[in-house]
């Protein structure tokens, strides 16, 4: 378990050093994200407890952000100016980016997997 | 008594009873995505702050342990993509072309349409990381100079909207294939559409949490370049 939540404070805390030090734009968590997954094609062996760590980490991501996203009250000036915009674009954006992903994802892979014969539900 | 009201131990205690009341009702709704625990939870601590006169930064403060753990969170995120390396490996090719053909569309339109509203430069940038999913997302937009609150909110909305939308959008374009529909909600909804892929589908669920991970590194290193350019 501490071996676990130690290799990733490792991995972001050497993924924040590589951000400070060689000022690659990425944030040290995402450097840190792919060192992880450097560390697991590196060391190949069956990781229980680090399955869990993080299973648990991304169940509870909601709670998580829950600070920040009460940080808004501050913005009050922002979202009422801009509010409009901002709704419009996720809404655009949102529906664009699933239609092109999908439709790419399509065109590129055929239509060969047996997935495809089944009927979408709901 | 006063001494109480800046500690982590109350604002933490407050944080986490509206979270659990939030999410109790969420689980009634069928976990119904308008009923999200922080689109919940938010409205009501926000309350609570101006009902007591708690400026922002002494409830930030003392709340900054669930942040903390975003981090971690974020560097976990390369478990699942691990786990999935075969499939990444087979489907190398649509994946890959999916993929950046997502992540770009999700960052030019976004944020071709809050500049067409004339958004300044510190909208724009909170909102082009709008499809990774929310840690990934604030830390972007800090990078680029945003503000990671709004992106936070930003990237909420996203979820609820590609969670409610999917289903009859992809029906619309007739795409079948649960691979390219789980992949789609994914990149487009982070892990509000990798929940609601899950409830129609196991390989759906499966390909959205994949577009999830994935779209959270590529729209991470496709801005970073980009800001390195500017």
């Amino acid at each position: 378990m501490i071996g676990a939540i130690a290799l990733l404070l490792v991995c972001q805390l050497a993924g924040e050093v590589i951000h400070r030090l060689t000022g690659l734009p990425l944030p040290g968590s995402v450097i840190g994200m792919v060192l992880l997954l450097a560390w697991l094609a590196l060391v190949p062996r069956e990781r229980l407890t680090l399955t869990q760590v993080t299973g648990w980490l991304t169940a509870h991501l909601s709670i998580m952000f829950v600070p920040a996203a009460v940080g808004v009250m501050e913005e009050g000036a922002i979202l009422s100016r801009y509010g409009l915009g901002i709704v419009v674009a996720v809404v655009v954006s949102t529906l664009l980016t699933l239609a092109v992903t999908a439709l790419v994802f399509r065109a590129v892979a055929g239509r060969d997997e047996p997935d495809s014969e089944k009927e979408e539900a709901s | 008594m006063s001494d109480l009201i800046a500690t982590p131990l109350l604002w933490l205690a407050v944080t986490l009873v509206v979270f659990e009341a939030a999410d109790v009702l969420s689980r009634r709704s069928g976990r119904h995505p308008l009923c999200h625990p922080v689109l919940l939870a938010t409205p009501v601590l926000i309350g609570v702050l101006l009902a007591t006169k708690t400026p922002y930064p002494t409830y930030a403060e003392a709340t900054q342990v669930l942040g903390f753990l975003l981090g971690p969170a974020v560097v976990g995120l390369a478990v699942p993509i691990w786990a999935q390396r075969a499939t990444i490996r087979r489907l190398a090719k649509p994946l890959a072309c999916a993929l950046m053909a997502g992540a770009l569309t999700a960052i030019v339109s976004a944020v071709g349409i809050v500049w067409l509203f004339g958004a300044p430069a510190e909208i724009m940038a909170s909102i082009a990381p709008r499809a990774t999913t929310t840690p990934v997302g604030m830390a972007v937009a800090a990078q680029l100079g945003g503000i990671p609150a709004l992106a936070a909110v930003i990237v909420l909305m996203s979820g609820v909207i590609g969670a409610m939308t999917a289903t009859p959008v992809l029906n619309l374009l007739k795409i079948r294939d649960y691979r390219a529909r789980g992949f789609a909600i994914g990149v487009s909804a982070h892990g509000f559409g990798a929940a609601r892929a899950f409830q129609v589908d196991q390989t759906a669920g499966a390909f959205a949490s994949l577009g999830m991970a994935l779209n959270a590194v590529a729209t991470a290193t496709i801005l970073s370049v980009v800001a390195s350019l500017i």
